[in-house]
C-alpha cells in the first residue's frame, strides 16, 4: 500500500507539513488539526503521523473507521459519533479530534505534506511494513 | 511474627517475599496498594521484596463491587 | 415477518426542543389507561434540587402517587430518566437510563439502572423523561418518534410477542424501515416472567452495529417489569435522531472532550494489566469472591467452593465473543457489556433457537450460580437467557432459588409442594424447570415468583415452617432479595445491604474490602462516614446518567499515591469537569455530595410516605451477619472460636456449639445496632431513621407537603 514515510535527517523543521495538512482538510493553519505532527528531537526533528495499522478500526462502535481498497485507515464521517475510543486506543497517539465538528481525522497520506515539504523529508511509498520505522526512513 | 492491616499476625519465616505473603493470603484482587513500615512497595517489585521480621505490612484493596 | 396492525388509541405531536447543556426541558406524562398524553416543563428547581436521572424520577414520582398507593394502583407509574450527562459519548460508562416505580416486591420506591440507548435517545429525541401512568385494557406501546416530532399511543395486535427477545425483532419490524432506522431506535420490553411474578424486570435494547443484532441491558431489581406489564406496556419505543458527539450541545465541549481522551488512555493502558474488563466483564469477580471467602454458596451458607474455578472469569473469556466493542452506550471501552453469540437454547419454550446471551455478568453468576450450588456454565447460560428474555430479575431469581433450595433441603418444602421438582443445591434442570413455570404461570413458579419474603409467609402459613428459621436464612430486607457478596464478616457492608432505601444491593455501597480485608474502618464512626460518602457519590451516578464501573474498575496506578486511594479522587475529579462541561454549572466536590443528599433524603421521606422507611424497615436476616445453622459455624470454626476469645473473652472449649452461635448472634446483632445508632447521626437522621425537619431545610427540600411527613414522626 501507500503511505506516507518521514526522513527524520532531511527534515529542518519548517513545519510546512503541518500547516499544509490543516490547510488542506480543515482551511486553517491552525496546526492542531494537522494529522501530521512534528517534534523537536534531541537532534534534529521527529514526525508522528499514521502508519494505517488499522488497530482502531475494531474499537470502533459504529463501523466508522474501515481500510479503503488501497488499505489506507479512514473515517466515515457520517457514522463518526466522536466518542473518542480510537483516539484513546491508537497506540501511536496519532488520532485526532476536531472539537468544533465533533470528528475524528487522521492522516489519509494524501501527499499533500509531501509536495509542501522544502527539504523532501517526506515521501509517499509502496510498502506493506506498517511499523514506526516509517517515522524514521534513511536517506538512501 | 508480622502483622497484616494492624490486626491480623503472621508468623515470619526468612526470605518470605510480599508475593508470598499475598499467595498465602489469597490476596489475589489486582488493585492493591502494599506497604512495609509505611514505604510503598511498587507492584513489580513484589517478587523480589523481602518482608523484614516485626514488619507492619498493609495490603489496601482499593474498593470494587459493580 | 410482515407488518401487523396496530391501532392507535392517542397521538400528542411535538416540537422537538434543542437540548440546552444536556437538558431537552421538558418530561413527558403518558397515561396509558386514559389515552392523556402531555408534555411537562423541566423547571430551574427541579434541575438545581433534583438534576436529573434518578432524581428526576423520584420527584415525578412523588407527584404522581398517594400516601397509599399500592404498586398495582393504576396511580403508580413507571418512570425512566438519563440525567443531563447521560448521551454524552467521550467519557466511559455515560449513557445510564434510571427507572422507577413503586415497588411490588418492597412497597416502596424502587430505582434501578441499565445501559442501552433509550435514555439518550428519548432525551435528544426531546425528553429529559417519561412518566407512564395508568392502566391500559389491552396490550399497548408508546412510541416517542423523535424525528416525526410524536408520540403515539397504539393498541398491539394479538400476534405481538412478549418475551423480549422476540418482541425486539417484532418491533424492529414494525418501526424500522431500514438499517439506519434499526440504529435509531430503542425499546424498554419486559416478558412474560413478568406478568406472573412480582420480580419482573425492565430491558433496554441497543442496537449491537457490529453484531447488526439486538442487545439488551436489565434494569433488574425491585420488580419494576411486574409494574410495567400490570399495566399491559408492551414496549416503550423512541426513535431517536443519529447520534453524535455533541447531541447534548454542552456548555464547554473541550473540557469535555479533555478528560474524555484521558481516560480513553487510560482504560487502553491500564485495563489489560489490571481487572481485563474489556475481556471478560465484570466475571473476573467470581474466583476473587471466593478467594477472599465472600463468594456466595448454597444461600449464603458459605464463601467458597471447589468448584468455582468452572465458572470463575477464564471460562467466561473463552466463552464470550472476543474483540468487539461491547459499550452499552458509545464510547464506553471498559465494555463491559460482553455477550455469549449462538447459544443453542437447550430447555423451554425456545428450545432449539440460536441466540445471542447478553453476559452473564458477576452478578448472574453467583446469583443462579454457586449461591445455588450449580456450577454449570450451560445452566448459568440458560438460566441467563430465559431470565432476560421473561423478563425476570436474575439476582431475585438466584437468591430466591437459593433460598428454596435450602427450604427443600430443610424439609420445608418437598416434591409434594413443589409439584414434584426436587429442588436439591445443584440441580441446575429443576431451577430451570421453576423458571419455565414463571414464564407459563403456573405450578410452584407462581409461588416462587412472589419474591422471598412472601414465599416465606407462605411457606409458615401453609407449609408449616419454622419462623425464626425462614426469617433467619431468607435473604432478603424490605423485601427485596440480596445481591451477591456475603457480608458476615463486613459489619460496614451488612449496613451497606440494610441501611439503604430500596433494599439490599450494592447500588450504595461496597464496603467489604475496606472494613473486612483493609481493617480501615475500625469504629462505629468510621463506617458511618463511609456509609455516608459512599452512598452518596454512588447515588450521584444516577442523576447524571453515568455507570459506576469506570470510576473504580480501572485506574491508574497514580492513584496510589493520593491521599484517600478509596475515592479515586482522578476519576472524581473527571466527572466534575464532565458535570461541568455538559450543565455550565460549577461545582465543588461538596456539591456532589449535598446533590446526592437531596435525593436521597428525598426518597427515605417517599418510603416514610409510603409507611416504611423507618428503623425497623432497615432489619436485616441473621444470615447476613453470622453463622444461622450449626453447619455453617463448623465451617469457619477456627476463626469464629478465636473471635470469641478475642471480641467477647470467652472460652470456646467450654461451650456447646449452640452457646457459641448465640454469644456470636447476640454480638453481631447488637453491633449492627450500634452501627444503626452511628449511621442515622452521621446522616441527619433522628434515632428512628427520620430525616429532621432541620436537615430537610439545610438542604433545600423543605417542601410543604415533604416536610408534612416527617413531623408526623418525630
Amino acid at each position: 500500500m501507500k503511505v506516507l514515510t518521514f526522513n527524520p535527517q532531511r527534515c529542518d523543521g519548517t513545519r510546512a507539513c503541518e500547516v499544509t495538512c490543516a490547510e488542506t482538510w480543515f482551511k486553517v493553519t491552525d496546526v492542531a488539526k494537522s494529522s501530521i505532527r512534528i517534534q523537536p528531537k534531541e537532534a534534529g526533528f521527529g514526525a508522528q503521523f499514521c502508519i494505517q495499522c488499522g488497530q482502531c478500526i475494531d474499537v470502533c462502535p459504529t463501523n466508522a473507521l474501515f481500510q479503503d481498497k488501497q488499505g489506507i485507515v479512514r473515517v466515515r464521517k457520517q457514522l463518526c459519533v466522536g466518542c473518542l475510543s480510537c483516539v484513546g486506543f491508537c497506540p501511536y497517539g496519532v488520532m485526532y479530534f476536531d472539537t468544533a465538528q465533533t470528528l475524528v481525522f487522521k492522516c489519509i497520506a494524501c501527499g499533500q505534506c509531501v509536495k509542501a515539504c522544502p527539504t523532501q523529508a517526506l515521501e509517499i511509498i509502496e510498502t506493506d511494513n506498517v511499523s514506526t520505522d516509517l517515522w524514521e526512513r534513511k536517506s538512501r | 511474627m508480622i502483622t497484616i492491616n494492624k490486626r491480623q499476625q503472621v508468623t515470619w519465616y526468612a526470605g518470605m517475599t510480599v508475593q508470598a505473603l499475598l499467595d498465602a493470603l489469597k490476596y489475589s484482587y489486582p488493585h492493591i496498594i502494599v506497604t512495609i513500615n509505611g514505604d510503598l512497595v511498587k507492584h513489580d517489585a513484589y517478587e523480589q521484596t523481602t518482608v523484614p521480621d516485626e514488619a507492619d505490612v498493609r495490603v489496601i484493596h482499593l474498593i470494587a463491587g459493580g | 415477518m410482515s407488518k401487523s396492525t396496530l391501532k392507535m388509541l392517542a397521538a400528542f405531536g411535538y416540537e422537538v426542543p434543542t437540548i440546552d447543556r444536556g437538558y431537552a426541558g421538558q418530561t413527558l406524562y403518558v397515561n396509558v389507561g386514559s389515552g392523556t398524553i402531555t408534555a411537562k416543563p423541566v423547571t430551574e428547581d427541579m434541575k438545581t434540587k433534583f438534576i436529573g436521572g434518578r432524581g428526576f424520577d423520584l420527584w415525578l414520582l412523588w407527584h404522581g402517587v398517594k400516601d397509599g398507593t399500592k404498586w398495582n394502583d393504576p396511580e403508580n407509574e413507571v418512570v425512566i430518566s438519563s440525567g443531563p450527562c447521560g448521551g454524552t459519548t467521550q467519557y466511559p460508562g455515560s449513557g445510564k437510563s434510571i427507572a422507577a416505580a413503586i415497588s411490588p416486591l418492597t412497597d416502596v420506591v424502587i430505582d434501578s439502572n441499565a445501559g442501552g440507548h433509550f435514555g439518550p435517545y428519548l432525551k435528544f429525541a426531546g425528553w429529559d423523561a417519561i412518566e407512564v401512568q395508568g392502566k391500559a385494557e389491552r396490550d399497548v406501546v408508546v412510541y416517542i418518534n423523535g424525528p416525526g416530532g410524536q408520540v403515539q399511543l397504539w393498541e398491539v395486535p394479538e400476534d405481538c410477542p412478549t418475551d423480549t427477545h422476540v418482541l425486539g425483532h417484532w418491533l424492529l419490524e414494525q418501526f424500522a424501515d431500514d438499517e439506519q432506522d434499526k440504529q435509531q431506535l430503542a425499546f424498554v420490553t419486559a416478558g412474560t416472567g413478568s406478568e406472573h411474578t412480582l420480580m419482573g424486570c425492565l430491558n433496554f435494547s441497543l442496537y449491537d452495529r457490529k453484531r447488526q443484532d439486538l442487545r439488551y441491558k436489565q434494569a433488574g431489581r425491585g420488580g419494576i417489569g411486574t409494574v410495567f406489564r400490570h399495566k399491559k406496556i408492551k414496549a416503550l419505543v423512541v426513535k431517536g435522531f443519529p447520534v453524535k458527539g455533541n447531541l447534548n450541545h454542552p456548555a464547554d465541549l473541550e473540557r469535555i472532550v479533555r478528560v474524555g481522551a484521558d481516560m480513553q488512555r487510560e482504560v487502553a493502558t491500564w485495563d489489560p494489566v489490571q481487572n481485563r474488563m474489556r475481556s471478560r466483564g465484570t466475571s473476573y469477580l467470581v474466583q476473587i469472591m471466593d478467594d477472599y471467602d465472600l463468594l456466595p454458596v448454597m444461600n449464603y451458607k458459605f464463601g467458597s467452593h471447589p468448584e468455582t474455578p468452572k465458572i470463575n472469569g477464564d471460562i467466561w473469556e473463552a466463552r464470550y465473543t472476543q474483540g468487539l466493542p461491547d459499550g452499552c452506550w458509545y464510547g464506553c471501552t471498559v465494555a463491559c457489556a460482553h455477550a455469549v453469540d449462538n447459544w443453542k437454547v437447550r430447555t423451554g419454550p425456545y428450545k432449539g433457537s440460536c441466540v445471542i446471551v447478553d453476559g452473564p455478568e458477576y452478578e448472574t453468576i453467583a446469583g443462579v450460580g454457586s449461591n445455588c450450588g450449580i456450577f454449570e456454565p450451560w445452566a448459568i447460560l440458560e438460566m441467563n437467557f430465559y431470565c432476560d428474555t421473561y423478563g425476570i430479575d436474575t439476582i431475585s431469581f438466584g437468591t430466591g432459588m437459593a433460598f428454596a433450595m435450602e427450604c427443600y433441603e430443610a424439609g420445608i418444602l418437598d416434591p409434594e409442594k413443589t409439584c414434584g421438582l426436587e429442588l436439591n443445591f445443584g440441580n441446575a434442570e429443576a431451577a430451570l424447570e421453576v423458571l419455565h413455570q414463571m414464564g407459563r404461570g403456573e405450578g410452584f413458579g407462581l409461588i416462587f415468583g412472589l419474591g422471598i419474603r412472601k414465599m416465606k409467609t407462605y411457606f409458615i402459613e401453609h407449609f408449616g415452617a419454622d419462623p425464626q428459621f425462614v426469617n433467619d436464612i431468607g435473604m432478603e430486607a424490605k423485601g427485596l432479595e440480596y445481591s451477591e457478596y456475603l457480608t458476615k464478616e463486613s459489619l460496614a457492608q451488612q449496613g451497606g445491604y440494610g441501611l439503604t432505601n430500596k433494599g439490599p444491593q450494592h447500588d450504595e455501597a461496597w464496603l467489604i474490602f475496606m472494613d473486612q480485608v483493609n481493617n480501615e474502618l475500625p469504629t462505629f464512626e468510621d463506617k458511618a462516614e463511609a456509609l455516608h460518602y459512599f452512598p452518596m457519590w454512588r447515588t450521584w451516578f444516577g442523576l447524571c446518567g453515568f455507570c459506576k464501573l469506570p470510576w473504580n474498575d480501572v485506574v491508574d496506578p497514580k492513584n496510589k499515591l493520593s491521599s484517600e486511594p478509596q475515592k479515586i479522587m482522578h476519576h472524581v475529579e473527571n466527572y466534575r469537569q464532565i458535570f461541568i462541561g455538559v450543565t455550565g454549572q460549577e461545582i465543588t466536590y461538596d456539591d456532589i455530595i449535598t446533590q446526592s443528599e437531596r435525593v436521597y433524603n428525598l426518597q427515605r421521606v417517599f418510603n416514610i410516605r409510603l409507611g416504611h422507611g423507618l428503623r425497623d424497615h432497615d432489619a436485616i436476616p441473621y444470615r447476613s451477619a453470622g453463622p444461622v445453622i450449626e453447619e455453617e459455624y463448623h465451617s469457619r470454626e477456627e476463626r469464629y472460636d478465636q473471635q470469641l476469645r478475642e471480641w467477647l473473652n470467652l472460652d470456646p472449649a467450654a461451650m456447646t456449639v449452640a452457646e457459641k452461635m448465640a454469644a456470636h448472634r447476640q454480638y453481631r446483632e447488637d453491633r449492627y445496632e450500634g452501627l444503626i445508632d452511628a449511621v442515622y447521626k452521621r446522616r441527619g437522621w433522628t434515632n428512628n431513621g427520620v430525616p429532621t425537619p432541620e436537615k430537610l431545610q439545610a438542604l433545600g427540600i423543605d417542601y410543604p407537603e415533604v416536610v408534612e411527613v416527617v413531623k408526623r414522626h418525630l
